[in-house]
């Protein structure tokens, strides 16, 4: 039985369908809008979200958004009778969001309904091992990093993850999450997501009537993460005024909401993100030293993909396994596919990896089981970020020597020979060089 | 794959909206009709549904005419 929430702004379709739902073994909410829906978001979680398009207080991208910040995101079916916005909405289709065209049938719902749990069976008879339940990769900087998350877990230390953008740090704070064994939840918030009026209320709650707007006593995220564990995600982005303020409940252990006479008891471990480096912290004073002590008791930094490649073809197999039993498909990679993939230097590391397999996956023919690969991954974000990636100061002629050879290899779509050509060295020499940082990378 | 109808004005999109939004109802309600046939459930639900369709139906005809009038206006522009 999944616990699902209908959002649609007819009244006459959420009664019946609700109704259907109910006869199919599930539990239903109902909201007849946005404003409804934030209201059961916030105080239930649900399996799946079944959300009309367009709502009269704004659209079901705004929910999604939402949903977003949240640290188990629901799998979303999308429902539009609008011909227009049903390409838009295939274009946001992903592992976690589908949708249907009205009419619907009964038939429509029990295939989305059903179709998630469908996907976890699949997914269990994976080959992949997924440490801690979300981690996959068998590099020797990964195994570095499970032994940090297995000694952190048994602690109640704070932990600051520190790492590019699209490492996957909100995967590593549920790997820590689920390595300490606790018995509250992970509760996730986004603090560079928040205005400065609201984040006092978000991470400590507030009372009814403390502001205007204070329509109720909220629950900050402090509390919510009573016994478990509160990842804030882009530290660095808050605002210089509430740090003391956050400073002050990490050294007392207790929270005093928005408007409250009293404090309240918190227990629980902070793992706080960052893509900043420790140096950069403290040259740009975004965060107070004695906040950065506190928070970082056990900083974790997380290696970027580009020095793991030899993961790529465990993540990419994951990720399509994952696709795979989502859409009922059979793709499969192929040796070479795999190469490619590992010839690129990911700028945008494990996200845009990600997305370039999902892109390539839409792209391949469903009737077969072969995947079709883009000649190139280059994003007009890879590029600003690798304009700015210049050489500096304190690299190692061997970092500047690799970083030489992973642009060439992308220029020239993997192309060992015309690489080494372009290089100036012979095609042994090159060969050397990768296999040498393969088995450097597999340790 | 209706590839046509995304290339529509945003009129003529919204009229179709306003078709399908009732249609989605007769369909809804049609199954719950299904439903209490197929569980012997109480009769009044199944005849509360069809009732909701009939009216659902006027609703369909009445979109349908708006967006036949649009239609027109857009034949004689």
């Amino acid at each position: 039985m999944s616990q699902i929430l209908l959002v649609d702004d007819d009244k006459e379709f959420t009664d019946v369908a609700s109704n259907i739902i109910e006869f199919l073994g599930h539990d239903v909410e109902v909201a007849n809008c946005l404003e409804e829906a934030y209201n059961c978001i916030e105080f239930q979680r649900f399996d799946h979200i079944l959300l009309d398009f367009m709502l009269p207080d704004g659209s079901a991208l705004h929910l999604i958004d939402k949903l977003n910040t949240h640290d188990k995101v629901p799998f979303v079916t999308l429902i539009t009778g609008h011909p227009s916005v049903k390409s838009i909405i295939a274009g946001m289709c992903g592992p976690n969001v589908n949708y249907l065209v009205k009419p619907l049938q009964r038939e429509d719902l029990e295939q989305v309904l059903s179709g998630k749990s469908k996907a976890r069976k699949k997914a269990k008879s994976s080959a992949i091992t997924k440490h801690f339940d979300c981690l996959v990769g068998e590099s020797a900087a990964m195994q570095e990093l499970y032994q940090m998350i297995e000694r952190v877990g048994k602690t109640n230390a704070n932990v600051m993850l520190m790492g590019e953008s699209g490492v996957g740090k909100e995967v590593v704070a549920h790997a820590i999450h689920t390595a300490s064994n606790v018995e509250g939840p992970l509760v996730a918030t986004n603090c560079g997501a928040l205005s400065r009026e609201l984040i006092g209320s978000e991470l400590f709650g507030h009372e009814k009537g403390s502001f205007t707007g204070a329509v109720g006593r909220k629950i900050g995220v402090f509390e919510q993460a009573q016994n478990g564990t509160l990842f804030l995600d882009e530290i660095t982005e808050m605002p210089l005024e509430m740090q003391p303020n956050l400073l002050r409940v990490l050294e007392s252990k207790r929270v005093t909401r928005v408007g409250a006479v009293k404090d309240t008891s918190v227990d629980c471990r902070v793992i706080s993100a960052t893509n900043r480096t420790v140096e950069e912290i403290a040259q740009s004073k975004v965060l107070r030293e004695d906040i950065y002590f506190r928070l970082a008791v056990f900083p974790i930094t997380i290696p970027p993909l580009r020095e793991r490649l030899a993961d790529i073809p465990l993540l990419a197999t994951a990720f399509i396994e994952q696709l795979n039993a989502e859409n009922e498909t059979n793709f499969e990679w192929q040796n070479a596919q795999l190469d490619q993939l590992k010839a690129y230097g990911w700028p945008g590391n494990i996200r845009e990896l990600r997305h370039a397999i999902h892109r390539a996956f839409i792209m391949s023919d469903p009737t077969s089981n072969k995947i079709t690969l883009p000649k190139n991954f280059e994003s007009p974000f890879a590029k600003n970020q690798m304009t700015s990636n210049q050489v500096t100061a304190g690299q190692t002629i061997d970092d500047v020597e690799k970083e030489l050879i992973r642009v060439t290899l992308e220029k020239v779509e993997g192309n060992k020979t015309l690489a080494a050509e372009m290089l100036g060295i012979s095609t042994k020499t090159l060969y050397n060089r990768l296999n040498a940082w393969e088995n450097q990378a597999q340790g | 794959m209706q590839p046509t109808q995304d290339v529509q004005s945003p009129t003529t999109n919204s009229l179709i909206h306003d078709v399908r939004n009732p249609l989605n109802r007769i369909s809804m309600q049609a199954e719950m009709v299904k439903l209490v046939l197929e569980n012997d459930m109480p009769r009044e639900k199944a005849i509360a549904a069809l009732d909701k369709i009939l009216m659902a139906c006027q609703d369909s005809s009445a979109a349908l005419q708006k967006l036949a009038e649009h239609a027109r206006t857009d034949e004689t522009s």
